[in-house]
C-alpha cells in the first residue's frame, strides 16, 4: 500500500468513525486528525511487533474493593 | 525568594508575620506576571484570611502546623472552593464554582500553607508548552521569549520567578518534570497511586499524577509529606498509609551510603541533546554513578503512553467535541479527537503492554536503587517554535519535548526533577530526572538533596 492511499484510507475511516460517533468535523478537520492518527499508528506498529501472551491481561488500574484483612471464616459464628 | 520551609520557621519564631511573607508574594506577582503570565486567578481575600489566622494563632501562643505561613498556589485544574476549575480551558467557562478545595489543597491548608491562587497551564493538560491561546503563554522567566514548558507551566514559573516558593501541578507524561527542567526548578512526580487526585480535574486516569514544585529539596519533601494519606475515594489512590522522607532528605554526607546509582543510556542517550547529555554527566559524575544502563522498552513504553493518553483523553473529551470543539485549545484539539477515533485494539494492547513493561523495569530496580536521566532532550524553546534540532534531525517541538519522561511516568516511578546549569547561570537550565523504583520517594529526594547540596542543582529566582 503506498503513503498517499495509506493516508487516504485514513482519511475515510476519520470521516467514517466520526460520523458513526456523531462527532461533526469540517473536511480540513478530517485531514488534520488523519494526520495525527497516521503518526500514532505509526507508534501502534512499535507494539504490534512486540510479543504479548495471549494471557497477558491489561495492567489493572481500578480496585472495586480493598483486600479483606481477614478470611471470611475468621469471623463466622 | 526565601526558601517555603524558612518562611514557615520565622513565621514559627516570632520573625516573620505570615501576613507579610503574603504581601511579599502578592507585590512580586504585581511587579512580575505581567510579563510572566503564570497566573490565571488570585484568590487574595482567602490568602490574607488564612495567612491572619496563622497570626493570630501564633499571637495566641498556639501550636502552628507545620507549613504555617507559606504561601503557595496551584494548577488550575485543581478545585478551589468559590472557583470554577477551567483546567486550562475555555469550555469550562460557566460550570459552577468548586464547593470544595481538592484533597491536596486541604491537606495543605490543614498545614498551615496559604493559598494564593492558580495558574496557567496547557489546555486540559494535553500539551508540554503552557501556549495557552485562551489566556496567553506563559513565559519563561529566565527568557521571556521562550516557553515555560508544560503543561504545568504556570506552576513552574511561579517558582522560578519568585512569586510563591511552593506550587503544585500535575504529570500524565512529563508535565511536572518538563516545566521544571525549562524553568530551572525542582520538581517532583510522585509514584503513580501514591498521592490523591481527588478533586483535580482529570486528563489520563490510569496514569495522572499530582506533585510539588520548589526552589529547595527540602520544600518539596515537606509539602510532600503533608500532602501523603490514604483516599479510598479515589480509586487511583493506592497508598495506605503515610510514609514521611524529610528526614531522609538531611542525612548530610552519608545521603548517598550504600546506594546503587546508574546512568541511564540507549534511549535516552539517543534522544538528549548536547546540553542534556552534558547535564545528566554532571550529575553522573558527582554522585559516582555507573554510565550506560538500559532502561527496559522504553520507545515501546513511550509509544503505549501516546496511544493511551490519545485514548483516555480524547474519550473524556468527546461530548464536549461534539458540540463544542471551536472553543477548544486550536493547538491541542485535533489531537483530542484523534484520540478520541483510535480503535480501541490500540488502547487495549498498550494496556497489556503495560503489565509486560511494569515488571521489567521492576525487574531493573533489583539492581539498582536510583536512576539518571534527562528530563527533556533540549532546553526551553522559542514560544511558537513549531520544530527543534536534535542530533541533527528536526522534530516536531510540543510533542518532542516529552520524549524522555513519557517512559518512566508509563511505569509509575517516583522521580524528582532537579536543576541544572551547564552552560553557566547566565544561560537556560534543563533538568535530570533522578528515578527511583515505585513507593521509593525517599531515595530520589536524597539523591536529589546531594545534588542540590553539592553545588550541582540550584534554582536562583530569575532577574526580572
Amino acid at each position: 500500500m503506498t503513503a498517499a492511499t495509506d493516508t487516504d484510507d485514513t482519511a475515510d475511516y476519520v470521516r467514517s468513525a466520526a460520523r458513526f460517533l456523531d462527532l461533526p468535523l469540517t473536511e480540513a478537520q478530517a485531514q488534520r486528525v488523519a494526520g495525527h492518527l497516521t503518526r500514532t499508528k505509526a507508534m501502534v506498529s512499535l507494539l504490534r511487533n512486540a510479543p504479548l501472551a495471549d494471557d497477558l491481561e491489561p495492567a489493572e488500574v481500578y480496585c472495586p474493593a480493598p483486600f479483606p484483612d481477614a478470611d471470611p471464616e475468621a469471623n463466622a459464628p | 525568594m526565601r526558601s517555603g520551609l524558612s518562611i514557615a520557621r520565622a513565621v514559627r519564631v516570632g520573625e516573620l508575620r505570615a501576613a507579610d511573607a503574603l504581601e511579599h508574594c502578592i507585590n512580586r506577582i504585581a511587579a512580575t506576571d505581567r510579563r510572566v503570565n503564570a497566573f490565571t486567578d488570585l484568590t487574595l481575600e482567602r490568602a490574607r484570611r488564612e495567612a491572619d489566622a496563622i497570626d493570630a494563632q501564633r499571637a495566641r501562643g498556639a501550636p502552628l502546623p507545620p507549613l504555617a505561613g507559606l504561601p503557595y498556589a496551584v494548577k488550575n485544574l485543581f478545585d478551589i472552593e468559590g472557583l470554577t476549575t477551567r483546567a486550562g480551558s475555555k469550555v469550562r467557562l460557566g460550570e459552577p464554582a468548586a464547593t470544595a478545595d481538592a484533597v491536596l489543597v486541604q491537606r495543605l491548608r490543614d498545614a498551615g500553607a496559604v493559598l494564593l491562587g492558580a495558574l496557567n497551564m496547557d489546555e486540559f493538560a494535553y500539551g508540554f508548552t503552557t501556549e495557552n491561546s485562551h489566556v496567553g503563554p506563559c513565559r519563561n522567566p529566565h527568557d521571556l521569549t521562550r516557553v515555560a514548558g508544560g503543561s504545568s507551566g504556570g506552576s513552574a514559573a511561579a517558582v522560578a520567578a519568585g512569586q510563591v516558593p511552593l506550587t503544585l501541578g500535575s504529570d500524565t507524561n512529563g508535565s511536572i518534570r518538563v516545566p521544571a527542567s525549562l524553568c530551572g526548578v525542582f520538581g517532583m512526580k510522585p509514584t503513580f497511586g501514591r498521592l490523591t487526585r481527588r478533586g483535580s480535574f482529570p486528563f489520563v486516569a490510569s496514569i495522572d499524577h499530582l506533585g510539588p514544585f520548589a526552589s529547595t529539596v527540602e520544600d518539596l519533601a515537606a509539602s510532600y509529606d503533608v500532602m501523603q494519606g490514604a483516599d479510598a475515594l479515589d480509586p487511583g489512590c493506592h497508598a495506605t498509609r503515610v510514609q514521611p522522607v524529610l528526614a531522609h532528605t538531611e542525612r548530610g554526607a552519608d545521603g548517598l551510603r550504600g546506594l546503587r546509582i546508574g546512568m541511564l543510556g540507549g534511549y535516552f542517550d539517543e534522544h538528549a541533546g548536547p546540553v542534556a547529555r552534558a547535564a545528566v554527566r554532571m550529575a553522573a559524575t558527582a554522585l559516582g554513578a555507573t554510565p550506560d544502563v538500559v532502561w527496559p522498552d522504553a520507545a515501546l513504553a513511550r509509544a503505549a503512553a501516546f496511544v493511551t493518553t490519545a485514548s483516555e483523553g480524547g474519550a473524556l473529551h468527546l461530548a464536549r467535541l461534539r458540540t463544542r470543539a471551536a472553543e477548544f485549545e486550536p493547538l491541542s484539539v485535533d489531537r483530542f479527537i484523534a484520540g478520541a477515533l483510535q480503535p480501541a485494539e490500540w488502547y487495549v494492547r498498550a494496556q497489556r503492554f503495560r503489565r509486560l513493561y511494569r515488571e521489567h523495569v521492576q525487574a531493573l530496580f533489583t539492581e539498582w536503587d536510583v536512576l539518571l536521566a534527562p528530563a527533556t532532550p533540549v532546553q526551553a524553546t522559542p514560544i511558537g517554535a513549531e520544530q527543534f534540532e536534535l542530533n541533527g534531525v528536526m522534530v516536531p517541538a510540543r510533542p518532542s519535548l516529552g520524549l524522555l519522561s513519557q517512559p518512566i511516568s508509563f511505569a509509575g516511578c517516583p522521580v524528582v526533577t532537579v536543576p541544572l546549569w551547564p552552560m553557566g547561570l547566565h544561560a537556560l537550565p534543563i533538568g535530570v530526572q533522578v528515578i527511583a523504583a515505585p513507593w521509593r520517594e525517599d531515595l530520589a529526594l536524597r539523591v536529589a538533596r546531594t545534588l542540590e547540596a553539592v553545588g550541582v542543582a540550584r534554582a536562583p529566582t530569575a532577574v526580572l
